[in-house]
C-alpha cells in the first residue's frame, strides 16, 4: 500500500515536471529492479500505482472540461461512450506499469536470490 | 528460469514501451496520446478562457484585445506592426493546426506528415507548380514595403505563439498525427493564397473539350455550350454602357480543327490515354475544386431600403468543414477600423466591413487556365518546339520527404507556359481534367501581391479607393461587390485577364505556335463593371459577367442560371427593403429551374404513372411549392428525375470515349424542353424508333423512382430530402468523430441557401450601411479550430436554420458592450 502510494506520488511528480508519459514505466521497472519483494507485488505495485494515476488525473480532467474531447476521441477509437476513454487510459497505464515492474524484478532476481 | 523470466518479461516491457511510444500506420502512439498530463485530456474547453496578460515578444507598444461572447477577437493596437502581429498570434492560438497543416498541403508536403498515403497528392501539388507560384507571389510580397511589412508582422505573431506551446499545449491533432509545428513563414501565407487560387481558379474542361471536338466538332460544341447561355443573366447589367475605349483584340489566325502542333498530332491521341479521376485520392476539404463551387452578393441602392441607405449581402460557397474555413475578426488601428472575416493562415480582413464600406465576393469563376501542347525533340525532354525553334526546357527538383521512407525526388519538367503536369509516358496521377504531355499556363504561377489589394480594401473609404484597392487583385478573379454609407453600389469583376480571342483556351492548345499565347492584358480599368445601375441593385452568382456587349472574352464555363435569376428576380421585386428580409432571402430555398420545367414534365406523367409509389411520387411533384426543404420529399424525386433526364437525355451522344464529356450546362436543358422538345438530341441513337422528350421524360421517371426505391427502400421516411442530401462537416484532416452530420439543414447547390452536402455557404454576412453601420452573420462552424473547445462548432445548428448573430463592431477598446465577455493586454518582451 506505501510502495503504492510512493509509486504514485513519484510519478505524478516526475509527470508534472516534464511531458514524457513513459515515466510510468520507468518508475515501476525501477521500483521492481530496486525494491520490490516479489515479482506478483512488482506488477501489482505498477499496476494500481500507474492505473491510479491515469484513472484519477483523466477522471479529474473529464469532469473539468475535457469531456467533449473525450468524446469526439472515443468516437475516434470507435468506443461508444466517452467514459471508456477514462477507462481505456487508466488499463493502458496500469498495464504498461504492471508489466515494466515485473520486468524490473525478474532483472533483479538474475543477480540476487529471491527473498522467501 | 529465471533468465527465461527475466528475457520474457523485458521483451514483453520493451514491446509495450515501443508500442505506446510509436505511431502504427494511423494509429497514434497510445502512450503519448492519452497521457493526462500532456495528452489529449489536456485539450479541454480550459483553454477557452483567454489570459488576462500576455507578453508577445515583437509588439512595439500595448495591444489591447476585447473578447465578445462568441469568442470574437476586437485588437485593437497602435501601429499597423502590431495590429497584424497580434493577428497572427491570436489565428494562430485558435487555428495554428489548420494553418499549417493547410500550408503542407499545398507545399506538396503531406507526406511528411501522414506518410506514403499522401505521396501521390504531394507529386500532384508540386507538378501543378503550387510551391512554384507561392514562391513567386513571396518576391512580390517583399517587393511591396507595405504587404512586407503585414506579412512580416503576421509571421512573427505566429511565431511568437508557437515558441509558448510546450507538448501539453499543442493542439490535438498533433497529439494525434504525432508531429510538432514548424515555424511560420511569409510562404506559408503565400500558399494559402495559391490554394485558394487553386480552389477558385483552376477549375477546367480544357482537356475534355478537346476530346469532345474530335469526336463533334467546333460547331455542334458552341451550340451545346454557348458563349452566351439562354436565360443567365449576366453580372453586369446588359445595358450598361461602356465608359472606355477598348484595346484592339487579337483574331483567331487559324481554324479550329482536331489537328494541333506542328507535328501536326491529332488531339485524340494526345489523349487517348485518359483516366478516369482516382478514386480514393488523399484530398482535404477546401482545397478540392470542382463545378459545384458557387458564391452569392448583391447590395442593394439606399433607393431600395426602409433605412436609405444601402445594404450589402454576401455568402460564399466553400466545401464544408471543421475547423472552418473563415474566423471572425475586428482589426484596429490608427486608419483603420474593419471587421468581418479571415482566413486563419492569412494576415487581414478578407470579406468584410469598415465604418464607411462594405465588401463581399463571389468566385469569377473565368478561364485563367490553358494547356499547351508540347512537341519535344526527343525522349530528353530538354527541347521543345516553339516558333520554328528548339527552346530549352528546364527542371525544377521537387524533393518530398516522406515520413517513415525514403524522400521522393521528382524532377518536373518547366517550358516557357510552365510545368508538365503530366508526361505523356507516365500514369495518370492526377485528375481526368490534366491532359498528357502538355504544360500548363496559369495566371495564379504569376508573381502577385493579392495581400496588398485587401490592405488598401480594409482601409477604403469611398468608390474611388475601393477601385483603385483592386487593382492588384490579380487572381482568383472575383466578383466584388461594394457598398458605402454616402449611397454608392458596385459590383467589378475583378482580376487579372489576359487578351484572347473568344474562346482562346478553351481547348487545348498549341505550345509550338507563338500565335496562341496570351498576348496582353486587359486593363484593369476596363474588366466588368457598373457602379449604381439604374435598377437599383448589383448582384452575382458565378454567372457569365457580362453580355456581348462587353468586347472582351474572359471565359466561357460559368455557374448555372438558377442562383442568379431568383436573386434578381427577388431584388426587382424588392421595395422598402430591411436586414431582415435580406436574411431572410439568403435563406431563400425556392429553385427557379424546377418551377420552370416541373408543369411541363408533369403533363407529360400525368396518366404514366405505374403501381403505388409511382403515384405517391407524381403526388409529391404536383403538390411541391419547388422548395428544396430537408422535411421534403419531393425534392429527392426532382433530384432523381432531372438526373435521369440528363442522364438518358446525353448518354448516348457521350458513348465510349466521350464518358467524360461535360453535360451541357442546366440552362440549355430547360431551354431544350420548354422550346424544343423535338430536338434531336432527345433521340436515344441506341434504338431504332426515334425519341422525344416525351419518352425521355417517361423513361426517366420511371429509372428515377427504381432508383430511390432500390436505394433507400420504401417510400416513407428514408425519402426526405436531408437524409437524402446529408450534408456533413467532415474534419479537415479526416479524423472520424471530429465532424459532424447536417440532416435538418434545407438546400440545395443551385438554390441561394446553397447547403449541398460538401459545399455550403461558408460565411453569411448582411450589412446595413449608414451613419451606425450594422451587421449580421454566420457560418459553419466556431472559432476556436480546437475539438475539445465549446467553440469549435457552436454556430453550426443556427447557421443551419439561416439564424445569423448580430456582429460586434467596437469603436474602440473600451467601448462598453453587453457581448463583451474578456479582455487581453499584450505587451512586447524580449
Amino acid at each position: 500500500m506505501t510502495a503504492i502510494l510512493v509509486l504514485l506520488l513519484a510519478m505524478l511528480a516526475l509527470q508534472f515536471l516534464t511531458p514524457f508519459w513513459w515515466w510510468i514505466m520507468i518508475v515501476p521497472f525501477a521500483y521492481g529492479a530496486a525494491a520490490a519483494r516479489s515479482g506478483w507485488k512488482a506488477f501489482r505495485t505498477g499496476f494500481f500505482a500507474a492505473g491510479l494515476l491515469w484513472l484519477g488525473t483523466s477522471l479529474f480532467l473529464y469532469l473539468t472540461g475535457s469531456g467533449i474531447i473525450a468524446t469526439r476521441m472515443a468516437r475516434m477509437f470507435g468506443l461508444g461512450r466517452s467514459w471508456l476513454m477514462i477507462a481505456a487510459t487508466a488499463l493502458i497505464a496500469a498495464v504498461a506499469a504492471g508489466v515494466s515492474g515485473y520486468a524490473g524484478y525478474s532483472v533483479r532476481a538474475l543477480v540476487k536470490k529471491p527473498a522467501k | 528460469m529465471r533468465w527465461v523470466r527475466a528475457i520474457v518479461s523485458l521483451v514483453l516491457a520493451a514491446a509495450l514501451f515501443w508500442g505506446l511510444d510509436n505511431r502504427h500506420g494511423t494509429f497514434p502512439a497510445l502512450g503519448k496520446l492519452l497521457n493526462p498530463f500532456a495528452g489529449f485530456w489536456q485539450n479541454g474547453s480550459r483553454s477557452d478562457a483567454v489570459p488576462e496578460n500576455l507578453v508577445v515578444p515583437g509588439l512595439l507598444g500595448e495591444v489591447r484585445v476585447v473578447w465578445d461572447a462568441r469568442h470574437v477577437p476586437h485588437i485593437f493596437a497602435q501601429n499597423d506592426h502590431d495590429l497584424y502581429l497580434a493577428q497572427g498570434y491570436v489565428a494562430a492560438s485558435l487555428r495554428l493546426w489548420q494553418m499549417e497543416f493547410g500550408s503542407l498541403y499545398t507545399a506538396g508536403r503531406i507526406s511528411e506528415v501522414v506518410g506514403p498515403v499522401g505521396l501521390k497528392q504531394d507529386i500532384f501539388t508540386r507538378r501543378f507548380g503550387l510551391p512554384w507560384a507561392a514562391e513567386n507571389a513571396v518576391r512580390a510580397f517583399r517587393n511591396d514595403p507595405k504587404t512586407r511589412e503585414v506579412v512580416d508582422a503576421f509571421t512573427a505573431g505566429v511565431n511568437a505563439y508557437i515558441r509558448t506551446l510546450d507538448r501539453k499545449g499543442l493542439p490535438v491533432e498533433y497529439k494525434i498525427l504525432d508531429y510538432k509545428p514548424q515555424p511560420w513563414t511569409d510562404l506559408k501565407c503565400a500558399l494559402l493564397l495559391k490554394a485558394i487560387s487553386y480552389s477558385l481558379a483552376s477549375y477546367n474542361q480544357d482537356a475534355i473539350m478537346t476530346q469532345a471536338r474530335a469526336a463533334l466538332g467546333e460547331e455542334t460544341l458552341d451550340r451545346l455550350f454557348p458563349f452566351f447561355p439562354p436565360l443567365v443573366p449576366p453580372v453586369i447589367p446588359p445595358e450598361t454602357p461602356l465608359d472606355f475605349t477598348p484595346l484592339p483584340v487579337p483574331a483567331r489566325e487559324k481554324p479550329a480543327g482536331p489537328a494541333l502542333g506542328a507535328t501536326g498530332t491529332p488531339s485524340g491521341s494526345l489523349l487517348s490515354d485518359f483516366d478516369a479521376p482516382p478514386s480514393g485520392a488523399f484530398l482535404i476539404p477546401g482545397f478540392r475544386t470542382g463545378p459545384g463551387i458557387g458564391s452569392n452578393n448583391w447590395a442593394v441602392s439606399g433607393k431600395l431600403t426602409r433605412s436609405g441607405f444601402p445594404i450589402l449581402c454576401n455568402d460564399m460557397h466553400l466545401e464544408l468543414s471543421l475547423p472552418a474555413i473563415w474566423y471572425e475578426i475586428q482589426l484596429s488601428a490608427p486608419g483603420v477600423n474593419v471587421r468581418g472575416v479571415s482566413f486563419p493562415g492569412a494576415p487581414l480582413v478578407i470579406a468584410g466591413y469598415n465604418e464607411s464600406v462594405a465588401w463581399g465576393f463571389t468566385n469569377g469563376t473565368d478561364d485563367v487556365l490553358d494547356w499547351y501542347d508540347i512537341t519535344f525533340r526527343d525522349d530528353a525532354r530538354a527541347e521543345y518546339l516553339h516558333g520554328g525553334e528548339w527552346r530549352k526546357t528546364s527542371i525544377r527538383e521537387e524533393r518530398i520527404k516522406v515520413r517513415g521512407g525514403a524522400t521522393v525526388v521528382d524532377r518536373v519538367i518547366y517550358t516557357g507556359y510552365g510545368p508538365v503536369v503530366r508526361p505523356k509516358d507516365e500514369p495518370s496521377i492526377a485528375p481526368a481534367s490534366i491532359p498528357a504531355g502538355a504544360a500548363l499556363r496559369w495566371l495564379a504561377h504569376d508573381a502577385s501581391d493579392e495581400f496588398s489589394a485587401l490592405y488598401a480594401l480594409n482601409r477604403a473609404g469611398t468608390y474611388a479607393e475601393y477601385v483603385a484597392a483592386l487593382e492588384t487583385w490579380d487572381c482568383p478573379s472575383q466578383n466584388i461587390v461594394y457598398a458605402d454609407r454616402d449611397g454608392t453600389i458596385a459590383i467589378w469583376h475583378s482580376g487579372k485577364f489576359p487578351l484572347r480571342w473568344k474562346g482562346q483556351g478553351r481547348y487545348v492548345l498549341d505550345g509550338a505556335d507563338p500565335r496562341d499565347e496570351w498576348r496582353g492584358w486587359i486593363p484593369h480599368e476596363q474588366v466588368p463593371h457598373v457602379e449604381n445601375p439604374e435598377r437599383g441593385f448589383v448582384s452575382s452568382a458565378n454567372q457569365l459577367p457580362a453580355g456581348p456587349g462587353y468586347p472582351y472574352y474572359v471565359g466561357w464555363d460559368y455557374a448555372s442560371f438558377e442562383r442568379a435569376a431568383r436573386i434578381n428576380e427577388l431584388l426587382a421585386a424588392a421595395r422598402d427593403v430591411t436586414p431582415a428580409d435580406m436574411i431572410r432571402m439568403q435563406g431563400d430555398v425556392l429553385d427557379v429551374r424546377a418551377r420552370a420545367v416541373l408543369p411541363r414534365l408533369l403533363d407529360i406523367l400525368r396518366n404514366e404513372t405505374a403501381g403505388e409509389t409511382e403515384k405517391k411520387c407524381f403526388e409529391e411533384l404536383r403538390a411541391w411549392n419547388f422548395e428544396w426543404r430537408a422535411a421534403q420529399i419531393a425534392p429527392t424525386v426532382f433530384d432523381e428525375l432531372w438526373t435521369e433526364i440528363v442522364r438518358s437525355t446525353w448518354r448516348d451522344e457521350k458513348k465510349g470515349k466521350m464518358e467524360w464529356m461535360p453535360g451541357p450546362a442546366s440552362e440549355m436543358m430547360v431551354d431544350l424542353i420548354m422550346n424544343s422538345p423535338e430536338a434531336e438530341y432527345f433521340d436515344d441513337r441506341t434504338t431504332a424508333e426515334q425519341e422525344t422528350l416525351t419518352e425521355i421524360v417517361k423513361r426517366a421517371f420511371h429509372a428515377a423512382v427504381a432508383n430511390i426505391e432500390k436505394r433507400l427502400g420504401r417510400f416513407g421516411e428514408a425519402w426526405k430530402w436531408g437524409g437524402v442530401k446529408d450534408t456533413s462537416l467532415g474534419h479537415l484532416g479526416q479524423i472520424p468523430g471530429f465532424g459532424r452530420k447536417l440532416p435538418e439543414a434545407d438546400g440545395v447547390g443551385h438554390v441561394i441557401n446553397a447547403i449541398d452536402t460538401n459545399w455550403a455557404p461558408s460565411w453569411r454576412m448582411v450589412v446595413e450601411l449608414g451613419p451606425e453601420v450594422r451587421a449580421w452573420g454566420n457560418y459553419p462552424g466556431g472559432q476556436s479550430g480546437n475539438p475539445g473547445s465549446r467553440f469549435y462548432d457552436d454556430f453550426v445548428d443556427d447557421w443551419a436554420v439561416g439564424k445569423p448573430y448580430e456582429l460586434v463592431f467596437l469603436k474602440s477598446a473600451d467601448e462598453p458592450n453587453p457581448a463583451i465577455v474578456a479582455l487581453t493586454v499584450m505587451r512586447g518582451g524580449k
